[in-house]
């Protein structure tokens, strides 16, 4: 069946396609380069935005209380308070819409060269849900593949042909052009790193309260739930103090969210401090703290950010 | 499996070579064999399916051509067409006609007796739809047709005739393939033509541009917006509509020009499908550059022979074949009264067209070529767009709130994340620009077809870049495979 394999290499048409391929694919491989030299050098002169935040995260803080968590942790704790009363440098590394995959990833960057004092880990109801999206909001974390070892297991998760994108050096910043432009004209930028990652929100809800059901079934992503485990893990094996929170809602909840239920027990079973502001009384008489019903405002988290530190305060 | 992912690049990369390795005249077999795997990639039991049209088509094409009487081939022709629109039928609309029908018993029992207790539907199937089983039955029901009208010859061998309807580049949304295009290409002697190779990858190059950069960047502000209409005022609908043309033309054809430049490169070509729809200057001309294939299948197989057997009304003739087509080709899309509608919309629009296009005629003398062809393009595009608010949309319900909501919703334009609108807008620029500089100054000065091979080049590295830079990789299936 392979008889005529030396037949037809020979024949031109076959060569010609190599040699014409092989060229297509060096000049290629010459513009992936240099396009993606041009992308990691501006990505790293960031000085505001997103995507800074992200790399000021896993590269630079060097802060002694870190908050983690998605957009309930980036837009509810003010490390502003947190420094003030506690005497001690506050970083939120807290980003909009990421999964517990980001932050364990994002963790063992940072304990790779530092070791904060306090970790503050906000989680939400569904926290260990199965989502197709989860993998595809990790795509941030692409521009630290290469040089951050630790974080590939977690990358790796998207899918099993990452390493073979991640070859190209221009996909690692795929969708980030704009961003990467934005955060690079923001340069006069004189705010103390973007208000140390606190993202406030402005608007005042008035509406009476609702009630939700949290019982209603789902399936779990075990990927998620070993990120949890290995999460609280190398916390408790670096010796550093973890908090783990459920901040307020505005709503009254019935039933009790399969995540956040698994999330307690293994905080009970390795000794760490569950703080739970779901039920809190004063939130939920306080519509005009929210910005919506699961997101504190500014003025919220002022409130919010003092009681987070009388709590811990008082377990210290 | 889908022609975006790595699975696929892996998978025709490995045919692609032992193919060309292999003698060639065991070529076809491994084609055979290799579009065998991609249909039951993800669904095996549907090969069972695709067997049955392939067995019932091939053994009836040959009774058709050997009968002895013109009664007995239309025998075995009309089995042969009943088994096959039997199956699509039961996959595709068993459950729409099931549902109408106990909705309407549902609501004589309301009216007459006062029941409040509606029956239960015992006859919905849950079976997955066999993937592209619109397009394998249509390329069977034309091939049989044209054997029937002594058009074409029946096909000797099975693995041949398996192959016409299995090929996988056109396997999932077409083009709509015809025998006699497609059956002499397989046994043919095909030798490895580098030119072939080179405009197929071009051509999938091109493809993977309008998939990733433009359809699914469209598709992230097209689904919020279009998923959520109530929460959205009249300008931000506006734009979604609009980007939801753009989405649908770049998805669809962007996988037309993969599956024809996946199949260029294993040596086939295929039928055209799409001929820069966006610079037609009338609905009529639209449909003869969208979604070809099909257009043309319906003229041949539905509208010739309903226009010629009503040739005594008159022009009625070709108004009652333009609304029967239409409707039946809209239906095929889904069973759904949207795509009735739709189809209706276009039917209504080809009559007023036919019966002004005299007087059209005489105002394009008055005025000039090009106010005219503006004119044309900007009313086409137009009324497509509003039409395919239907074709978009769950429900009759639902279309018509869009289209309330277009016209009274007040409000600012949604913009959560500026860089998908910016993206969205670049990409169908470039695409657009493009497509205008190929309809109306294809001869002037070419980057993709440059006689020098650095600036060719440059330009698909150029055209990689951008994919590498702005495509959306997490995106899902193609459109056009949920028919």
């Amino acid at each position: 069946m392979f008889g005529t394999l030396k037949e037809i290499v020979q024949k031109k048409g076959y060569l010609y396609l190599f040699i014409k391929l092989a060229a297509f694919l060096l000049l290629a491989f010459f513009f992936d380069r240099a396009i993606g030299g041009i992308f990691q050098k501006f990505y790293h002169s960031q000085t505001s935005g997103w995507e800074y935040r992200t790399k000021y995260s896993i590269e630079d803080t060097k802060a002694d209380i870190l908050i983690f968590g998605a957009s309930r942790a980036q837009q509810q704790y003010n490390p502003v308070y947190f420094e003030e009363r506690m005497q001690q440098t506050c970083y939120n590394v807290g980003r909009d819409g990421e999964p517990v995959l980001y932050y364990y990833a994002v963790l063992k960057a940072i304990l790779s060269r530092h070791l904060p004092k306090i970790i503050i880990l906000d989680i939400e109801n569904g926290v260990f849900k199965e989502s197709e999206s989860s993998y595809d909001r990790i795509s941030i974390l692409l521009p630290f593949y290469k040089s951050h070892p630790e974080m590939r297991s977690i990358i790796d998760f998207r899918s099993p042909y990452e390493k073979l994108k991640l070859q190209s050096n221009i996909y690692p910043y795929n969708s980030m052009l704009l961003k990467i432009v934005k955060g690079n004209i923001k340069s006069g930028n004189k705010e103390k790193v973007d208000m140390n990652g606190y993202l406030p929100l402005l608007r005042s809800l008035n509406e009476p309260v609702r009630t939700v059901d949290l019982s209603k079934p789902y399936n779990l992503d075990s990927n998620k739930l070993n990120c949890y485990k290995a999460f609280v893990n190398d916390c408790k094996t670096a010796n550093i103090k973890l908090y783990i929170v459920n901040s307020p809602y505005y709503f009254n909840s019935i039933g009790k969210d399969i995540s956040m239920e698994i999330a307690k027990d293994i905080a009970y079973k390795n000794s760490i401090d569950f703080i739970d502001f779901s039920k809190d009384d004063f939130f939920l008489k306080s519509p005009q703290l929210f910005d919506d019903t699961v997101h504190v405002n500014m003025a919220g988290a002022k409130i919010f950010s003092n009681k987070m530190i009388d709590s811990i305060q008082s377990k210290q | 499996m889908i022609f975006t992912s790595v699975v696929f690049a892996l998978f025709f990369i490995t045919v692609t070579i032992l193919n060309y390795l292999l003698p060639v005249k065991f070529r076809w077999i491994w084609l055979l064999l290799s579009s065998v795997f991609f249909y039951t990639y993800n669904n095996p039991a549907s090969i069972l399916v695709v067997g049955f049209i392939a067995l019932v088509t091939f053994y009836s094409a040959k009774k058709i051509e050997k009968a002895t009487t013109p009664k007995i081939a239309f025998q075995y022709y009309l089995l042969a067409i009943i088994l096959n629109i039997g199956v699509l039928v039961f996959f595709k609309y068993s459950n729409f006609f099931t549902s109408n029908f106990f909705d309407v018993v549902n609501l004589f029992r309301s009216k007459l007796f006062h029941s409040n207790a509606p029956l239960h539907n015992y006859f919905l199937i849950n079976v997955l739809v066999p993937l592209g089983i619109s397009y394998i039955t249509f390329q069977a029901i034309g091939y049989l047709v044209e054997i029937k009208r002594g058009n074409q010859t029946a096909e000797k061998n099975l693995g041949h005739f398996s192959t016409f309807l299995l090929f996988f580049p056109k396997i999932v949304a077409g083009p709509v393939e015809r025998a006699h295009n497609f059956l002499p290409q397989i046994q043919q002697q095909k030798a490895f033509i580098y030119e072939n190779f080179s405009t197929g990858l071009k051509l999938v190059l091109w493809g993977l541009f309008k998939k990733l950069v433009v359809a699914e960047r469209l598709s992230i502000y097209v689904n919020s917006v279009l998923g959520n209409t109530e929460h959205h005022a009249g300008i931000t609908l506006t734009f979604a509509v609009i980007f939801y043309v753009f989405q649908m033309y770049a998805d669809f054809s962007g996988y037309t020009d993969m599956a024809l430049g996946f199949a260029k490169m294993l040596g086939y070509d295929l039928l055209q499908n799409f001929n820069r729809p966006f610079f037609a200057k009338s609905v009529t001309e639209f449909w003869r550059k969208w979604h070809i294939s099909l257009s043309t299948w319906f003229a041949d197989y539905f509208y010739n022979p309903i226009a010629i057997a009503k040739r005594d009304w008159g022009n009625w003739s070709v108004v009652y074949a333009f609304f029967t087509t239409f409707m039946v080709l809209g239906f095929w899309h889904g069973a759904n009264w949207t795509f009735i509608v739709f189809g209706a919309l276009q039917g209504l629009i080809l009559t007023i067209e036919f019966f002004t296009r005299k007087a059209r005629k005489n105002m394009r003398k008055k005025i000039p070529d090009l106010l005219n062809s503006i004119v044309g393009i900007i009313f086409t595009v137009t009324y497509f767009t509003l039409s395919l608010i239907f074709f978009r949309a769950e429900s009759l319900t639902a279309a018509f709130t869009i289209i309330k909501r277009i016209f009274t919703a007040k409000g600012s334009v949604y913009m959560e994340n500026p860089s998908i609108i910016i993206f969205s807008i670049l990409g169908v620029g470039f695409m657009m620009l493009v497509e205008f500089k190929k309809e109306f100054f294809n001869d002037l000065f070419t980057l993709s077809d440059n006689r020098f091979w650095l600036v060719r080049n440059c330009y698909y590295c150029l055209l990689l870049i951008i994919i590498l830079i702005a495509g959306v990789f997490d995106g899902g299936e193609f459109i056009y495979f949920q028919f």
